[in-house]
This record gives structure tokens, C-alpha cells and sequence, in this order.
């Protein structure tokens, strides 16, 4: 206890340049030199095939990302993401079966979804009820009413809908569909966020609901659109499971970590969890880096347990990077000078 | 060490230069983000000593106690206490040396009781009830504190709250307290109280650091006054050589000269004026009972009162993001409209703005520019909505308001919490300015704001009932309240029990009404 302090401010000044950088931008950096890192060590890594490979399997991902995403930025969470996107479809699915053309059935799938959504959103915003309760409660709801109506785990697509199937098997010049849909969601997302004055308020919300309510922002309507918008990626990352899998599952709604991996990649890339931080290229990053490792150990033929582990130790190292770079407590302790 | 101080003569104690300091810091400096928050200060202090830290806000003098109690380290420079070098990790090691600081916001626990609290982190593992009371009522008498040691905190007032934090600070045999504007929430009685009791501790040979906004208070109560500007020591002198003007001239580094505004009598303007606003007999539970006033277009109405006079209380219901009662709440009536808002975006809409008393906690959006803030509120009316953003438009109403208020931002897309205190509450009256309202409500328009800065704020509060707006300006300052108030309503438990005009209201007079 008895030393006097190091009067050394410059040791920590090599460092003082980080602070600059975004989290979404270290992830990026440490993104891309882990591809080149692969791409030498790696045979077959970098290879057209492969890394095409490892932009559709994360593209499902991705696009509930983006959803989830969108509610996180808010300063909310929505933990019944996977189950918005497999029930509605399975429903659907059931529907095609039955006779129902898939195109309506699709329709169906949309309706379910954003109704369900907006069930989640008047909960959370006018019953005011802990988002992450309302929709966790949500999720065993909506999988006991899917599994009621259609008593199986796995519900096949019928080949009678071949076009349900397009937007996750097909490919378009040699680029796999899900790719395409990705982007594109990624790009109206982005558009949403920084271009209409909804998505800014949808960050205002996060950064300081107090204000944003003072400051004439509806909250409340806002709220139910968020939670809308989320079943609605949701439904979107559900058309392209259909296609990849030629099924839907309903049994990753309980059984799988799916809602965890949304979760990573969307507090990976810099979403943080207080809200109003972050955005669209957060989740492209996001989903890139945990692609990346995903992809480079199934050739390196790692087990899945370790691959759990490593994912784990993934997301705790950038919650911690999070608070290294942004030490809150500080930034708070001056403006309370 | 008792027989040093003398009520009468604190100069006496003032300069033991002979003595050795039992804290002292030397070159202090800390930085945050690149920032200097303290640089190079040299503070020390003696047993029996009550020593003032004054400077603006953002000038260092709570990151200087913070240090001092060891909640945030030292970048750079020396801290010793009797003498000794010292590096405390955290508040625990400064109060097991003796130091312990008194926070803004008291810090007990509101559900135990009084004894519980003081006791508090000291606890045995087993403790008797009877004999902690005992124990804690010895200790309230020896220090001629009235509190019933087995009553919850949540029951107590401010005044005996602080008394519990005091005695707690005894209990831990502190013998360096910091005190962070502790007379803030209480009344003109408690304050005379809580002086006695500083020179009580004084007298026992505590040394002590007095924060406080009011600076008539650190010169009546303190022995030596410390004076810190921009993070930087700028004079340690005797406070009998110190005068207010003095200690403003070292605080700002220039001359401030309070203007009042001349005007006219209430009633030859009420004749031609609009009446915009009329609030009658509007109760909310026990906060606000049958409140009654009105407001004309083109005048400065000041609402004066204690804490928990329901001044705020009022300014919310009116700006509906507080519920009147549903029944018998009374009526609100908006140029003889009557109307009740769910919520403040309705408010807004009708044209009436609300600057708010706390901006830390809902007053501007910490992760956006500066022109982002002022844009987005506007956004967020009816008649400034588009759903597609317009840099043009957002740059066109963010310098029109950086102009107009002088928000001094070396650049408009400068994040928000870069800003001094006082260019953060021109960039919160902006936000509220930019929905373009026609009744606007100050509440506390100047806490935590720069002295330089406080008149530019009360020209532009001025400026817009010249516009022909109708303003609103609740304060607990009650010089301001005289400096910008056409007309002057006092609040006490929930109703206004006076009314003065601007030209005729006196501080004294406005003080009684408001206490008793």
C-alpha cells in the first residue's frame, strides 16, 4: 500500500490509440487475420468452394441477427427468435400438406410470426413486463401450440413446393440463394437504421429511454414495431432454413443453443447489451468471425464440445474486450464531476 | 487535540504551519481518456481545519475527494496521510485510515434502521439487537443528534439521514470527513443546524472538506478556502482574506455581473397578454394538492420552493409525463382547452416544451452528436417529422441552435458528454427549443452549470418571453429566480401560498413564504 503512485501516464499511451477504434472494427481486424492465418495454414480454406460455404452457412444466422439486432439496439432482447421462425413455418408446412398453396402458406408463416411478435411487443410495452421473461415465456408457449398442432420434431416440405425451396437451395451465378438474402437484408436493415428517422429513434430508445419519452418519442408503439420486426427476420431466416434442410425443426427451439449463437454474434459485433450501440456491420462481423472459426475447425475436424467451449470463451473475451475498450465506470465518474 | 479549536477563531487553527498536515496531496493529477480532470493540484490538510473547495462544475473538485476518499487512484503525484505516502485500491482502505466521505446522494440503506446503518459493514457475525441500539443511541447523544436509533432511514428526513451518515463516519473513527454539497436538500433551519455540528466535529479535531455550490456557505463555515479552476489549483488562502466577488474572480478567471431584467407591472401586461396556461386545483397524490396558477403569453413566471414542494412535480403533469389524479385531479386548460396527457408526446404536439431538472439522467442521448441530439427531437414533432433523415435539414436546425445559444463545441458532431456542463444544458434547452413551443418550463435551468455561463442562460430564458412565449422557470437559486421572473409563485407541500411580483419579490420575503 505504501508506494508512491507511478507518475507514468505514457505507459498506458500505446494503448490510447485503441480506444478509438470501434469493437466492431477490432472484430474485423481480428476477423480477417484469422482468414489469412487459415488461408496458409489450412489446405482447402481458401478455396471459392469453401469460403462461398462459409458465407451460406452463417447466412441463417445472420438474418436473425439482424432481428435480434434491432431489438438489442433498443436497449430489449427477444429470446423467441428461433421459436417465431421454426413454429409459424412447421404450421405452414402442415398447411402445404393439407393442400394449401405455398404461396399463401408463406403468407401464413408471416402472419403468425409478426402476430406473435406483436403479442411479445404489447407485452413488453404496455403491460411493461421484463422483455426477457415475456418472451422466454413466449417461446415454451409457442412451441407447446406447434407441437400440439403438428405432433412430429420434423416437419418435411413438401415436394409439391419447389419454390418454398428456392431461396435456400438454389444458386444464381455460382452464389448460393441464402447469400443473396442475407445481403439483402443486411442492406435494408442498414438503410432502415441510418436513413429514417424510426431507425434513429430506435437508437435513442436504447441510449436513454428516460430522454427519448421527454423527448416526444412513442415509445410504446415503437416497442410492439421492434418485437414485429424481429418475427419477421425471424420468418425470413425460417424460408431459408426450409430451403437448406428441406425441413423445419421444431425441436432446436428447446433443444438447441441456436438463441445463444444469435445472441453471440450480435454482442460480438459491438451491439452492446445497454442499447443504442452498434449496428448492421456489427452483425456482418459478428457472423463473420464465428463463420470463420466454425468453418476452420470442421476442417480441422474439431469436436463439437470443444467448439462449444471455444464459443463460450468467444463471447466472454468480447464482453471483456467491451469493457477494456469503453471503461463505463470512468466516462461516468467525470461527468459527475 | 480538542483544546486547538476555538469556535471564534478559526484563523487561529487556520495556519499551523509548524504542524504537520495530516493529508496532503501534491501534484495530483488525474486523467481520463486523455483528458486531465485534476493536473498538478497541491492540497493539504490540517486536524481542526474545515478547508472549502470551490470551482465550477468541471473543475475538479469532486475527481480531487474521490481520489482522496480512494474511489478512483491518482494518474500521477503524491498522497500522504501523517506524512506517510499512501495508495489506496478502494473506499475501504481510505476509511480504515480514518477517511471517509459523505456523499451527495446519502448512501444508506433506506429499510434498516438508523443503528443497522451506522453499523453497517462493521457488523459482528452475530449481532444483538438491544445492544446495537444501545451502542448507536450512546453514540447519536454524544454527537446531540435526535434520532431514534430503531427507526428504518426510510422514515427520516433528510437532515437526520445525514446525521446517521455522520455518526456512521464517527462510528468508523474517521478523522478526515469530505462532505459533497451536503446542505443541497435541506431547509434554512437544518442548514443552521448542520453548521453547528460541523464545528462540533471541528472542535473534536476532525479536519474536514466542505464542497458546496453556495459559496456564502463556505465562507461562514470553513478556516482555509482552496479554489480550482479547469483542474488546476488556482489560490489556497485564508478564508478571512476571501470575499464572494474574490472567490467568483479565481472561480470563472473574469468578472460576472448578474443582470436583473427591468419590467413592467404584471397587470398592465396581463391586460394585453394571452392567458396560455391555466392550471386549477391539479392534486396528485400527496405531492401536489389543489396547485393553482396561471400563465400569460410574454412573461417569466418563477416558481420558487423548497425540495418536495411538488415545483416539479407540477412542471410534469403539466408536460404529462406525470399522471394527475383521475378523479379530482383538477383541470389544466391550454388556451382554454382543457386537456390531460397520457404522454409528453402530446404535450409536445401542443406546443409545450420541458427542459429538464436532471440532464445526466433524461436529458440528452450520450452516444450522439451534438447535432444529432437537437435533430432528433425536432424529429420527433408532429410538424418536424420526415421519415427519411436530411443531413441539410439536420445541419440547417443544429447550427441555427449552436448560433443561437452560443453552445461553444469546437464541433457540431462532437459527441455530447465532451461538453462542459453548461454547453450540455444549452444543448438540452435546444432539444426542447428545435420542437418550437409556445409555453417552455425551466426546471433548474442552471444546476450544475458553469457561473459564466448562467447569465447567457437567463438572457436567452428572457429572450424567448420576448418572443411572445410563455416561460415557466422553476429554481431552487433564488437569486435567479429574482434575475428572469416577471412574476414570482412560491410552493410549499404541494400548493402555491404566494405570489409576488418580480418587481417587489425579495429573497428574504420569498423564503418565509416558501417555509413557513
Amino acid at each position: 500500500m505504501a508506494t508512491v503512485i507511478a507518475a507514468a501516464p505514457g505507459k498506458a499511451a500505446p494503448w490510447r490509440g485503441l480506444n478509438k477504434l470501434s469493437q466492431e472494427q477490432v472484430v474485423g481486424v481480428i476477423t480477417v487475420v484469422l482468414l489469412i492465418v487459415f488461408a496458409v495454414a489450412l489446405p482447402g480454406f481458401a478455396t471459392t468452394q469453401n469460403i462461398l460455404g462459409l458465407i451460406r452457412s452463417i447466412s441463417i444466422l445472420g438474418i436473425l441477427g439482424l432481428g435480434m439486432g434491432l431489438v438489442v439496439i433498443s436497449r430489449g432482447i427477444d429470446l423467441s427468435e428461433i421459436a417465431l421462425m421454426a413454429c409459424p413455418w412447421a404450421i405452414a408446412l402442415i398447411a402445404i400438406d393439407r393442400g394449401l398453396p405455398s404461396f399463401w402458406a408463406a403468407v401464413l408463416a408471416l402472419v403468425l410470426a409478426a402476430g406473435i411478435g406483436a403479442v411479445n411487443g404489447v407485452m413488453v410495452a404496455f403491460i411493461e413486463a421484463p422483455a426477457l421473461f415475456v418472451t422466454l415465456a413466449t417461446t415454451l408457449a409457442i412451441y407447446g401450440a406447434a407441437y400440439w398442432i403438428a405432433p412430429v420434431y420434423v416437419v418435411y416440405a413438401n415436394h409439391a413446393a419447389p419454390e418454398l425451396l428456392f431461396f435456400g437451395h438454389a444458386s444464381v451465378l455460382g452464389i448460393p440463394m441464402p447469400i443473396f438474402v442475407f445481403a439483402a437484408a443486411a442492406l435494408v436493415m442498414h438503410a432502415f437504421l441510418s436513413c429514417t428517422s424510426i431507425g434513429r429513434f430506435i437508437y435513442a430508445q436504447g441510449d436513454n429511454p428516460d430522454t427519448a419519452r421527454l423527448s416526444g418519442i412513442a415509445l410504446r408503439p415503437q416497442t410492439v414495431l421492434e418485437h414485429v420486426l424481429v418475427a419477421v427476420f425471424a420468418w425470413l431466416a425460417g424460408l431459408v432454413w426450409i430451403g437448406q434442410t428441406g425441413s423445419m425443426q421444431t425441436n432446436i427451439v428447446i433443444n438447441g443453443t441456436q438463441i445463444f449463437d444469435v445472441i453471440l454474434v450480435v454482442v460480438l459485433g459491438g451491439i452492446s447489451l445497454v442499447g443504442g450501440r452498434g449496428g448492421v456491420f456489427s452483425v456482418v462481423v459478428g457472423c463473420a468471425l464465428i463463420g470463420t472459426l466454425l468453418n476452420a475447425f470442421t476442417i480441422m475436424d474439431v469436436n463439437s464440445e470443444v467448439q462449444n467451449i471455444i464459443r463460450g470463451i468467444v463471447l466472454l473475451l468480447a464482453i471483456i474486450v467491451d469493457n477494456w475498450l469503453h471503461p463505463r465506470d470512468e466516462e461516468t465518474a467525470r461527468q459527475g464531476d | 487535540m480538542n483544546k486547538i479549536a476555538t469556535l471564534d477563531s478559526p484563523a487561529a487553527v487556520a495556519a499551523p504551519t509548524s504542524r504537520q498536515p495530516v493529508l496532503s496531496v501534491s501534484g495530483g493529477s488525474k486523467i481520463y481518456g486523455g483528458v486531465h480532470a485534476i493536473e498538478g493540484v497541491d492540497f493539504d490538510l490540517y486536524a481542526g481545519e474545515v478547508h472549502a473547495l470551490v470551482g465550477e462544475n468541471g473543475a475538479g473538485k469532486s475527481t480531487l475527494c474521490k481520489a482522496v476518499a480512494g474511489a478512483i487512484r491518482l494518474t500521477s503525484g503524491t498522497y500522504c496521510v501523517d506524512g506517510h505516502p499512501v495508495d489506496f485500491q478502494s473506499p475501504r482502505d481510505a476509511l480504515a485510515a480514518g477517511i471517509c466521505m459523505v456523499y451527495q446522494e446519502t448512501s444508506l440503506v433506506p429499510t434498516m434502521t438508523a443503528a443497522q446503518n451506522i453499523e453497517l459493514g462493521n457488523e459482528k457475525l452475530l449481532t444483538r439487537f438491544s445492544t446495537l441500539n444501545i451502542q448507536a443511541q450512546q453514540l447519536l447523544q454524544s454527537l446531540n443528534f435526535q434520532v431514534d436509533p430503531a427507526i428504518p432511514v426510510a422514515l427520516l428526513g433528510t437532515a437526520k439521514r445525514q446525521m446517521v451518515e455522520i455518526a456512521r463516519a464517527i462510528y468508523n473513527k474517521a478523522r478526515i470527513i469530505i462532505f459533497d454539497e451536503p446542505t443541497a436538500s435541506l431547509t434554512p433551519e437544518e442548514i443552521i443546524h448542520f453548521f453547528n455540528l460541523v464545528r462540533d466535529l471541528r472542535a473534536r479535531g476532525v479536519a474536514i472538506i466542505y464542497i458546496s455550490h453556495a459559496l456564502e456557505e463556505s465562507l461562514k463555515i470553513s478556516d482555509r478556502i482552496t479554489v480550482l479552476r479547469d483542474g488546476k489549483l488556482v489560490i489556497t488562502a485564508k478564508t478571512s482574506e476571501m470575499t464572494r466577488e474574490k472567490l467568483v474572480r479565481y472561480m470563472v478567471g473574469r468578472e460576472i455581473t448578474q443582470t436583473y431584467y427591468a419590467r413592467e407591472g404584471a397587470k398592465e401586461r396581463h391586460h394585453r397578454a394571452e392567458k396560455v396556461l391555466v392550471v386549477e386545483n391539479v392534486t396528485m397524490g400527496a405531492v401536489v394538492k389543489n396547485m393553482s396558477f396561471s400563465v400569460y403569453a410574454g412573461e417569466v413566471v418563477g416558481i420558487a420552493g423548497l425540495i418536495g414542494s411538488g415545483r416539479t412535480e407540477i412542471a410534469k403533469i403539466i408536460f404529462g409525463a406525470l399522471k394527475r389524479n383521475l378523479i379530482n385531479g383538477g383541470m389544466i386548460y391550454l388556451r382554454g382547452k382543457p386537456v390531460r396527457y397520457r404522454v409528453p408526446k402530446q404535450a409536445i404536439n401542443d406546443g409545450i416544451g420541458y427542459v429538464t431538472e436532471d440532464r445526466k439522467q433524461n436529458g440528452f442521448f450520450e452516444t450522439m452528436r451534438i447535432d444529432d441530439n437537437i435533430y432528433l427531437s425536432k424529429l420527433a414533432t408532429k410538424a418536424g417529422f420526415t421519415f427519411l433523415l436530411s443531413s441539410a435539414a439536420r445541419n440547417k436546425v443544429a447550427s441555427y441552435w449552436i448560433e443561437r445559444l452560443k453552445i461553444a463545441a469546437l464541433q457540431r458532431k462532437a459527441r455530447i458528454v465532451e461538453l462542459s456542463g453548461g454547453n450540455q444544458q444549452k444543448v438540452v434547452i435546444a432539444k426542447s427549443l428545435a420542437q418550437d413551443p409556445s409555453i417552455i418550463i425551466f426546471d433548474e435551468p442552471t444546476r450544475g452549470v458553469d457561473v459564466g455561463t448562467i447569465p447567457e442562460i437567463h438572457a436567452q430564458i428572457r429572450r424567448l418571453a420576448d418572443e411572445g412565449k410563455a416561460v415557466v422557470v422553476i429554481s431552487s437559486y433564488l437569486p435567479e429566480i429574482l434575475a428572469v421572473s416577471d412574476r414570482v409563485l412560491v410552493a410549499r407541500l404541494g400548493r402555491i401560498v404566494a405570489e409576488f411580483d418580480g418587481a417587489t419579490a425579495t429573497e428574504d420575503r420569498i423564503m418565509y413564504a416558501a417555509i413557513h
